[in-house]
């Protein structure tokens, strides 16, 4: 690892697959000990990313470094570097989920060391099945073995690609308490997600994808700052036959009795709530915030040229 | 050199065969113990001495080879295919090994496999009819070379392979014809004229003769020239591998 060095620095990366440009002359700085999360509808590019890094696809042309090594001259290095937790659940049906770990670590170069093994079965609630057959796992334990094959040579900078399409909300959230304990203790995540509430949840950063062109890189507090914005419904003691003056453009009624009034500074709640309070006491107040959600299908109904491609730097 | 890398992937490679040893390692025993039972025991009174010695000696060495070159490119071409189809290729594709590494390990667990199945191969006939090693050095080198040519023959064709058909394809229409046709059970000088000549052609007959000069002093073709086409065979088959890998065809999109 060179000091100072970007844990991964992409430079005008670009994969083509025949006619297709999988990925378009993509920027990315990730920053050290950050949760950066990629979002992005299928076929946008992520895998592709996440692929040309470690070594599963070749860019067609452009440059990654890996904490200051370039991940095709100095593949042993960065390889060494990199744990990928794979969006598809594969497992070798020879080996136990013991054996599985300690030939992970092997493979990455790392001298056997039993207890990080075991430390790891315990870890992901695989103790206990340990010396099974993989393929008698169930999906959710075999996904958490994916996982922390990923994790048995101490990866410096980790990939989970969709790490939980598919999987139960209570693997979720362990999946997800995970993921802040390794961010905790140094390591920097990518996460590639559909799941906008993954994202919202986990990362410090949020990069969005489309069609190939990183469209947006952002904190994600700042994200959702910028973007704020929402409703007001108040429920009334009365009933209304029109929204009433002094209320934003837009306001509507829901009901006869319910007004939904937008914002967009907290200046505008104030006033929505003081015209609301004279016509009587509400029975029911509500204040709904934009989600990044809303923000991401937003920024995808848009055309990607019309958004422009981002560089490093350009909203930071 | 990530040489744990490579120590892992040789082990990972052997306890991968060990693990089904009575398909890798029983079943060409049984196969092969099949043969002596019909050309030595059944049949071998009624055929006449080749090249000075009892029939069933004679096919020993061929069957030896048959056995080895099978079990050093089952070993490759089915560890490296099967773990191309259910994804597990992506273990080794994102670990810090080079093509050297990659190639080094294979090869060497397909040999070690391919000599197991030699030795116990040799061993039945040795219990059938009591015959030894006239060149035991030769008969060492000269396996390793044939075992670690079709082991890297292997790899080609397990990166080559997209459905199960291409891969059992190679054994049946290739191998195994080569192979018999290849002098296992026939010397070449009882082949009529151009067949004698056309035979010459076929690389596996240079192998099943070295084998045979190595465990029999016997042999159609001389030693020196057996070991020189098995040494270009090695040179060519690890070399084109070593090409592939390191490109990264078919393994890395």
């Amino acid at each position: 690892m060179k000091a100072g060095a970007a844990p991964l620095l992409i430079e005008r990366l670009s994969k083509r697959f025949g006619d297709i440009e999988a990925v378009a002359d993509v920027d990315l700085r990730i920053r050290q000990g950050e949760v950066f999360a990629l979002l992005g509808p299928n076929g946008a590019g992520k895998t592709t990313i996440i692929n040309c890094v470690a070594g599963l696809s070749r860019p067609t042309s452009g440059s990654i470094q890996v904490f200051g090594h370039d991940t095709v001259r100095d593949f042993r290095v960065t390889r060494r570097l990199l744990g990928l937790v794979p969006q598809e659940i594969v497992f070798d049906p020879f080996f136990t989920p013991r054996e599985s770990l300690r030939i992970q670590m092997g493979l990455m170069g790392v001298k056997p060391d039993l207890g990080r093994v075991d430390e790891l079965l315990r870890m992901f609630a695989l103790w206990s099945r340990r010396d099974s057959a993989t393929r008698s796992l169930s999906g959710g334990m075999k996904r958490r073995l994916l996982v922390a094959k990923a994790l048995v040579h101490r990866p410096r900078l980790l990939f989970l690609d969709e790490p939980t399409a598919g999987v139960d909300v209570e693997l979720r959230k362990d999946l997800w308490e995970v993921v802040r304990r390794l961010a905790a203790e140094g390591t920097t995540v990518i996460l590639t997600t559909h799941y906008i509430e993954e994202a919202e949840a986990m990362a410090d950063r949020v990069g969005i994808i489309n069609h190939g062109r990183l469209v947006l890189v952002e904190e994600r507090d700042s994200l959702l700052s910028r973007n704020r914005r929402g409703q007001v419904r108040a429920v009334l003691p009365v009933a209304l036959s029109a929204p009433p003056a002094h209320l934003p453009p837009g306001t509507r009624l829901e009901s006869e009795n319910v007004i939904v009034a937008p914002w967009a500074t907290a200046r505008d709640i104030e006033e929505i709530l003081r015209v609301v309070r004279q016509l009587g006491e509400p029975e029911e107040i509500s204040i709904q915030q934009t989600r990044l959600e809303d923000i991401y299908v937003d920024l995808l109904k848009a055309a990607p040229d019309s958004l422009g491609r981002h560089r490093e730097g350009e909203s930071e | 050199m990530n040489w744990i890398g490579l120590g892992t992937l040789l082990a990972k490679e052997v306890h991968r065969f060990s693990k089904v040893a009575l398909q890798t390692v029983v079943s060409p025993l049984i196969s092969t113990s099949l043969y002596f039972l019909v050309f030595g025991v059944a049949l071998g009174a009624r055929l006449r001495e080749v090249q000075g010695i009892p029939y069933i000696e004679f096919v020993v060495p061929g069957l030896v080879m048959l056995a080895m070159i099978n079990a050093s490119f089952l070993n490759t071409s089915s560890s490296i295919f099967q773990a191309k189809i259910n994804g597990t290729i992506l273990d080794i594709l994102v670990a810090p090994l080079g093509a050297r590494e990659f190639i080094v390990a294979f090869l060497a667990a397909a040999a070690l496999r391919s000599l197991l199945v030699g030795a116990l191969v040799f061993i039945v006939a040795f219990i059938f009819n009591g015959m030894g090693v006239a060149h035991p050095l030769y008969t060492l080198l000269f396996s390793l070379m044939v075992s670690a040519t079709f082991a890297a023959f292997g790899i080609l064709v397990a990166i080559w392979a997209e459905k199960y058909d291409h891969l059992a394809a190679v054994p049946n229409f290739v191998l195994t014809p080569l192979t018999f046709l290849g002098g296992v059970f026939y010397s070449v000088e009882m082949l009529p004229h151009p067949w004698d000549t056309v035979s010459r052609l076929n690389p596996i007959l240079y192998m099943v003769n070295g084998m045979r000069y190595g465990l029999l002093d016997r042999s159609d073709v001389s030693p020196g020239v057996a070991l020189g086409v098995v040494s270009v065979g090695l040179l060519t088959t690890v070399l084109v591998t070593w090409r592939v890998v390191a490109s990264g065809y078919k393994l890395r999109t």
